[in-house]
């Protein structure tokens, strides 16, 4: 393979790990609270608000049966924005984004509910606050499937994140279709599957290796 | 300590209302230990969240050491909660902390310096005799164990009341036994008033004071634990009692024709109760020297409500009607419960 080929290859590596990297961390930051509020305003639960969760599980619902490709072309004006344009690699971590908090939100959601109510009630007994409730009861006890949820997440990310190559985003994705499946380079599509295949293994071995650390149950 | 007022609790299901207390009163004493106890669904798992309000009333005043707890906000209420210690069936322990950190969870919440907190749990795990598990996951520890830990947490805040909700019912006998016998010493120490709930009679023949029968949303029957064992009057209380003490008829008596008025040749069955020290009194000896007569003891039964004797004995005396006559006037004397269960027939039964 030419210098010239692997030039691109490390910079295509390195586009997707800088797409998923950063669009992980945005939606881990909004879909971590989102998932919370979704939680604890349920009926019964700490801070319920039956109207709030209806409007926000409706909306993560929404986003969430949007197909990427479309809620990618939808949201154009929306990164025009954010990032001043709707072509390039930071561009392509605005859909990201937004489709992934909502993954997130609902991943969050299911770990916080495997919390046995039992313990929270506990907490309540000893005086916790519902802040206190949250930082110090709903999110440690829950850690370890959060973690499980997030290596999923960015595993999806890695996924779409191929699909940004539509938007010019470049990537892994990008570079196979334009050179492995349009310009018939068998070699480039078989080394940017071995990698994305390698990434998706690093990403689910470690993040199995910490929920696994994090659980003492 | 504790006052509960025409406490009522109604719930919206989507299967319709359920009244899950309906006008409960109830006042427990400083240094009292005092139980619950009802079948499931009684609503005495209600009742204890209402003492500490995990569970808010839809009517009526909670009182606790003197503050009134239904008439506080989220914040004050937050405040008075943590001089209430609770205990779990279920334990309900963070599975991501150490026994140590646990047990330092409420005083985390009470914002306590890290060396009163490292002072106190240390001090708490002798308590409960886990110093060697101090940094073990819950999930490492048996049911006993795990209830010890609980207990430890309860009472990290130096609370005034403690409140057990079914705290032995997934713990085997001799566990339970164990743990009882902790909150029995707890109680001593501490001066704590201990609230309990428990559809066993045996852990409130084991250590409680009082006792309080609930069904229906409603307390059926209160008073000192021996007065309600010895005396019980609804048929829910009896069911219970009946399960560690026997006080039907053993079953042979089913077999024979009981009559009501004596006849000429026919022997006396009499149930007697005893209650704390008449059992060290020889009254049946007494009697046979005193009268004419015979007896044998049919069934028998001696047992213990804490340290104070009490028991039953059936007992057939054979003999002249007339001095059968005079041995239960001498036996009604005493103090004892009598009961005269009925005349048998003289050789309808072999007396054993």
């Amino acid at each position: 393979m030419s210098q010239e080929m692997l030039v691109l290859l490390a910079k295509s590596l390195w586009e997707t790990t800088y797409m998923v990297a950063v669009s992980s961390f945005i939606s881990a930051l909004l879909g971590i609270p989102l998932g919370i509020i979704l939680v604890t305003t349920n009926k019964g639960h700490i801070l319920e608000n039956t109207p709030l969760n209806r409007i926000l599980g409706a909306i993560v619902n929404a986003t969430r049966s949007t197909p990427f490709i479309i809620l990618m072309v939808a949201i154009i004006p929306v990164t025009r924005l954010l990032v001043g344009t709707s072509i390039g690699t930071n561009a392509a971590i605005v859909p990201l984004s937004i489709a992934a908090i909502p993954f997130v939100a609902r991943i969050v959601e299911s770990a916080l509910k495997e919390v046995d109510y039992g313990v929270i009630e506990a907490a309540q007994a000893m005086g916790a606050s519902p802040r206190e409730i949250i930082t110090k009861v709903l999110i440690p006890e829950s850690l370890p499937a959060i973690v499980l949820g997030l290596t999923l997440t960015i595993i999806s990310l890695i996924g779409y994140s191929a699909m940004a190559g539509a938007i010019g985003g470049g990537g892994l994705g990008d570079l196979a279709i334009r050179y492995g499946y349009q310009r018939f380079r068998a070699d480039i599509m078989l080394i940017t599957v071995v990698i994305l295949i390698a990434q998706v293994q690093i990403v689910q071995s470690t993040g199995d290796y910490i929920s696994n650390r994090l659980n003492k149950k | 300590m504790i006052k509960l007022q025409d406490i009522e609790k109604v719930y919206q299901s989507d299967n319709g209302t359920i009244h899950a207390l309906r006008g409960v009163n109830l006042s427990v004493k400083q240094g009292e230990i005092f139980g619950i106890i009802g079948t499931s669904g009684a609503g005495k798992s209600t009742l204890v969240r209402c003492i500490n309000m995990l569970e808010s009333p839809t009517k009526g005043i909670v009182t606790v050491d003197g503050q009134e707890l239904t008439s506080l906000n989220e914040q004050e209420l937050r405040e008075q909660r943590k001089k209430i210690g609770m205990i779990f069936q279920h334990f309900n322990l963070l599975s991501s902390r150490t026994v140590y950190q646990n047990i330092a969870f409420p005083l985390e919440l009470a914002k306590r310096s890290k060396e009163d907190i490292n002072k106190e749990v240390l001090h708490l795990l002798e308590l409960v005799g886990l110093s060697d598990k101090k940094d073990q996951y819950p999930a490492q520890l048996s049911g006993g164990q795990k209830q010890r830990v609980g207990i430890a947490r309860a009472l990290a805040n130096h609370p005034k009341v403690l409140l057990c909700d079914e705290a032995t019912s997934a713990l085997d006998p001799q566990t339970t036994k164990s743990i009882l016998e902790l909150l029995k010493d707890i109680n001593r120490k501490f001066q704590l008033t201990i609230v309990l709930i428990t559809h066993e009679m045996q852990v409130i023949k084991e250590i409680c004071n009082q006792v309080a029968v609930i069904e229906g949303g409603k307390i059926i029957e209160q008073g000192k634990v021996i007065d309600i064992f010895t005396q019980p009057q609804s048929n829910t209380t009896k069911e219970f009692i009946s399960s560690i003490i026997n006080h039907n008829l053993p079953d042979f008596f089913k077999e024979i024709t009981l009559a009501s008025e004596p006849s000429a040749d026919s022997n006396l069955i009499l149930r007697l109760s005893f209650i704390g020290h008449s059992t060290e009194e020889p009254v049946i000896s007494s009697m046979i020297r005193r009268f004419t007569i015979d007896a044998s003891i049919l069934y028998g039964n001696i047992d213990h409500i804490q340290t104070i004797p009490f028991g039953t004995l059936i007992v057939e005396l054979s003999g002249e009607q007339a001095s059968l006559q005079q041995a239960l006037s001498y036996l009604k004397t005493r103090e004892l419960g009598i009961e005269v269960i009925g005349y048998v027939a003289r050789n309808a039964r072999a007396v054993g």
